[in-house]
């Protein structure tokens, strides 16, 4: 279907309804994934699917609609839904289409590897049966591995009546493997990914020993007593506090009054060992893109610099309402969202200490692997937490024993003002945020 | 929704390799999300998702694909790249569709394509005022209302031909109250599968208030303590401890794996004697209720545990092949999008003898969690947390200063043998519950429960 061409007839019967500005954002993916239990196919995903969202300013509010079902009797029911929308809306100063940048703002990005797109389904499996193999070899107290590969390639065209249109395609790939073990009534679960544009780098026997051994490692754990512990948050868990945490760094959050960092910009917010960085051009990353959701040109900038907050998160709306120029952050959590404000590759810049070092400098306290219920236990309006936790006990830099039914508490920002030491272990995981490990003063510890 | 030749040429493409079970799934979904911030109407976005789910199964294995290309080129294409999956040659297979009436179980008055977006947003001011009005201390209240109208067309290799039409709303009231630097938030979201004639049922500004009070009161708290404690977790949303701590478990997503908890316990007991709950799809008009499941059964009233003992699991159909047992009407999936797989729907534990000011009265020390937050379970460990959104201390019977912050694990085969008083106020809350096909509509329930000892992550003396 000619997309393009069905963007520029809506554009025109729209604007014969009384539209004056209006954009056509379309999201068409394909996605495989392959799931063994036992070696045999457990799960097999095979998909295809393309959605279409309109917006367009009517009345000076902006109305939206969307649809997976391109035939053309359905693009009157759009225009009619997005001028029913537009015409509830409490409109707002700075509602509006991009009208566009100079070609030359707009970075080159390869973010569509042609490799991973020719990998046949037949190594795919073979892939994650080597996974499972492995992982089974390892060790026979390994109860189940449940493992999973899979990859996601599309485009993104983004077409407005400015005359704007951009496009950019993208694929991505990545294995999970989900590690049981079992001694006796004692069971634990490690889970680890493997994730890159170039299915050659997946690797397989890391990725399952990774699992086996955390799972292996945890055996055995038990709570500490309640009290106030110095801990190392390893980089996956300090990955997971900032993807929790960065809906505050929105401005669109601040303006609402939903965020804690309204009014900070300029101000210290965290510790000095702290800096976080937003980069859209990381081309390595599955967020990396040459424009944000409206069409506005990405680049890479510090969110936070030396723990002071130099900038918060912008689209124009935003962006224009605060007197700033926007960040090129603006983002739909899916095709058919509207434009709202998120980080992109959004992560802690790595410090000096490795890992073990990290640990050697705690000397005792508790090392944290593993919080979970993060969408529950953390409050991204007040900043605090309370979740549960599993991990080692650490003494004289080296790991005592193995511990779980632990909750470790406190708020975001006052645990980034107590930040010690930034270890050397940059990790993105699977996704688009990163951070390295983090050794904290001290965070509430409850368990025994 | 395709023609019945259609349905039937694709199974049959479906199954020309070595499939023993083709099934299609048809979604056509019309949606309305509304947004209220600070009073204004900051979005509205409406839509169509539309798409077809084709799932072939052979034996234990299963291959699932989907597409919004309706055509029948297109269909038959990726039926024929699904069924390329598996091994093995069918026969040619003539597959005769009977299309089958369903039980009319929830039925919709008001659908909300016939009612005036104006309405929708009167309903959403009048709750965001209830709430703005509550405390000088609410600094910001949201508004979210949200309505679906979904029909769906489910045909397989068995001859089935349902259709069905789920019709619900919501609305999420968030109120956020601020001292200082502070801020702390009160979040009640009322759910039904019904039309807009809910709102007649329920008064949103009663909800809306009582986010307000939850917001204004946490305010004011200090830090729950940490530690091992009794504690009380009232009715309704409280539920979703059982959902978390023990339901998922009895998904047979986990229990045909044998990697769950409660695999191999049929019959066992697992629970306090105390303990009765049951996972019901057909309670009319409730949010988690379904006329039929996902694969077009008639959904049914599922007895999990009966006086603490193990009666059941829920099983969606390729999980039952792997179990050798039957389907219980629970397979569900967010959208076509998703392969269907056993889910809870309405979960709940049954009232019992006591009631809540009988269980406070007869607690010493410990924690009252009045309405809890989401949570999650690992399924394999059968370790859970779930967040407490408002508590109090509970001293010498009596029900003393709210405290915030507080978060409970454990694990979920101890707590339930730790349920030592159930009340007789059994009520249902509504969430979205998360699990391999997705997000689901769920309701989770209780009456107001008492468990003997649970972990409480707090974080008193830290202010």
């Amino acid at each position: 279907m000619d997309i393009q061409g069905l963007a520029r007839e809506l554009f025109a019967r729209g604007e014969g309804m009384g539209f004056l500005d209006m954009e056509v954002y379309v999201s068409s993916r394909n996605q495989f994934r392959v799931g063994i239990f036992k070696q045999e196919i457990d799960s097999y995903t095979l998909a295809q699917s393309r959605g279409l969202m309109f917006r367009g300013m009517i009345g000076g509010k902006m109305g939206y609609s969307f649809t997976e079902n391109l035939a053309a009797e359905g693009m009157e029911a759009l225009l009619k839904d997005a001028m029913e929308n537009a015409a509830i809306m409490d409109g707002e100063e700075g509602d509006e289409i991009f009208v566009g940048a100079a070609p030359e703002d707009y970075a080159r990005l390869d973010a569509f590897n042609q490799s991973l797109a020719e990998v046949p389904a037949a190594e795919k499996i073979a892939w994650v049966k080597a996974v499972e193999g492995e992982a089974y070899a390892l060790d026979n107290r390994v109860f189940t591995a449940q493992v999973s590969v899979g990859d996601n390639s599309g485009e993104t065209l983004l077409m407005n009546s400015h005359g704007l249109t951009l496009s950019h395609c993208d694929n991505f790939a990545a294995g999970y493997i989900s590690a049981v073990v079992k001694a006796g009534a004692d069971t634990k679960q490690a889970f680890a990914f493997a994730a890159s544009r170039d299915f050659s780098c997946l690797d397989a026997a890391k990725m399952a020993g990774e699992a086996v051994e955390e799972a292996l490692s945890l055996l055995g754990a038990e709570p500490v007593a309640s009290g106030r512990y110095p801990v190392v948050l390893r980089k996956d868990v300090a990955r997971a506090m900032l993807a929790t945490f960065a809906s505050p760094f929105s401005a669109d959050a601040a303006q609402k009054g939903m965020s804690l960092l309204k009014g900070k910009v300029g101000e210290r917010i965290m510790s000095e060992v702290i800096t976080i960085m937003d980069d859209p051009l990381l081309a390595e990353r599955p967020a990396a893109a040459p424009f944000d959701a409206e069409g506005f040109p990405t680049r890479k900038k510090a969110v936070v610099e030396a723990g002071v907050l130099k900038t918060l998160l912008h689209n124009q709306k935003t962006a224009k309402k605060d007197g700033v120029a926007s960040t090129g952050n603006a983002h739909k959590a899916a095709y058919n969202a509207p434009v709202g404000v998120a980080p992109s590759n959004f992560y802690i810049v790595p410090g000096q200490a490795g890992y073990q070092a990290l640990l050697a400098q705690m000397g005792e306290g508790l090392l944290v692997t593993g919080v979970q219920g993060t969408h529950a236990g953390a409050n991204p309006v007040s900043g605090d937490f309370s979740l549960s936790a599993y991990g080692y006990l650490i003494s004289a830099g080296q790991v005592v024993r193995p511990v779980n039914q632990i909750t470790i508490a406190g708020n975001f920002f006052a645990m980034l003002s107590d930040v010690q030491a930034v270890g050397n272990d940059l990790d993105f995981g699977a996704g688009a945020i990163g951070a390295p490990s983090l050794f904290i003063g001290s965070l509430a510890v409850s368990g025994a | 929704m395709l023609t019945k030749a259609l349905l039937e040429d694709c199974i049959a493409a479906a199954l020309g390799t070595g499939g023993d079970f083709a099934e299609v799934f048809v979604e056509d979904r019309m949606s309305n999300t509304l947004s209220m911030v600070g009073g204004r109407v900051d979005s509205s976005v409406s839509g169509r998702e539309y798409g077809i789910g084709i799932r072939i199964m052979q034996g234990t294995n299963c291959v699932y694909a989907y597409t919004n290309d309706d055509t029948r080129e297109g269909l038959l294409r990726v039926a024929k790249e699904a069924a390329e999956a598996l091994p093995g040659v069918n026969g040619e297979r003539r597959i005769n569709l009977i299309k089958a009436g369903i039980p009319q179980v929830n039925l919709v008055r008001a659908l909300p394509h016939t009612i005036d977006k104006q309405r929708k947003v009167a309903l959403m001011t009048g709750a965001y005022q209830a709430a703005k009005e509550y405390d000088p201390i609410i600094s910001q209240v949201s508004v979210r209302y949200f309505d679906e109208d979904q029909h769906v067309q489910i045909a397989n290799s068995g001859g089935l031909l349902v259709e069905d039409r789920r019709v619900r709303t919501r609305t999420g009231i968030t109120a956020i109250a601020s001292k200082g630097a502070e801020k702390q938030s009160g979040m009640l979201a009322p759910g039904a599968h019904m039309g807009f004639d809910f709102y007649d049922k329920i008064d949103i500004d009663t909800y809306a208030r009582e986010a307000a009070r939850m917001a204004s009161t946490m305010i004011h708290a200090d830090y729950a303590p940490s530690g091992r404690m009794p504690v009380i977790i009232d009715n309704g949303f409280g539920g979703v401890i059982f959902h978390e701590a023990c339901g998922h478990s009895l998904e047979a997503t986990s229990v045909a794996k044998k990697t769950s908890v409660f695999a191999d316990k049929l019959g066992e007991k697992i629970a306090a004697d105390c303990v009765s709950a049951v996972d019901d799809g057909t309670i009319p008009n409730a949010w988690g209720s379904l006329n039929v499941d996902d694969e077009g059964h008639p959904t049914q009233r599922n007895l999990l545990i009966e006086n603490g003992i193990l009666k059941g699991y829920l099983i969606d159909m390729l999980n039952g092949r792997r179990m050798q047992a039957k389907a219980t009407g629970s397979s569900r999936r967010q959208s076509y999008k998703f392969a269907p797989t056993s889910r809870m729907t309405n979960t709940f534990i049954l009232a019992g003898p006591y009631t809540k000011e009988e269980i406070i009265a007869n607690t010493e020390y410990g924690l009252l969690a009045r309405y809890m937050g989401g949570g999650s379970v690992n399924t394999a460990t059968g370790e859970f947390n779930f967040a407490v959104n408002e508590a109090y201390i509970v001293r010498n019977g009596k029900v003393m200063e709210p405290v915030r912050g507080a978060s409970l694990i454990g694990k979920g085969a101890e707590i339930l043998t730790r349920i030592d008083m159930v009340a007789n106020n059994l009520l249902c809350g509504q969430g979205m519950c998360g699990s391999l096909s997705g997000s689901v509509p769920a309701d989770v329930g209780q009456p107001t429960i008492r468990v003997s000892e649970i972990t409480v992550g707090g974080r008193k003396g830290d202010k």
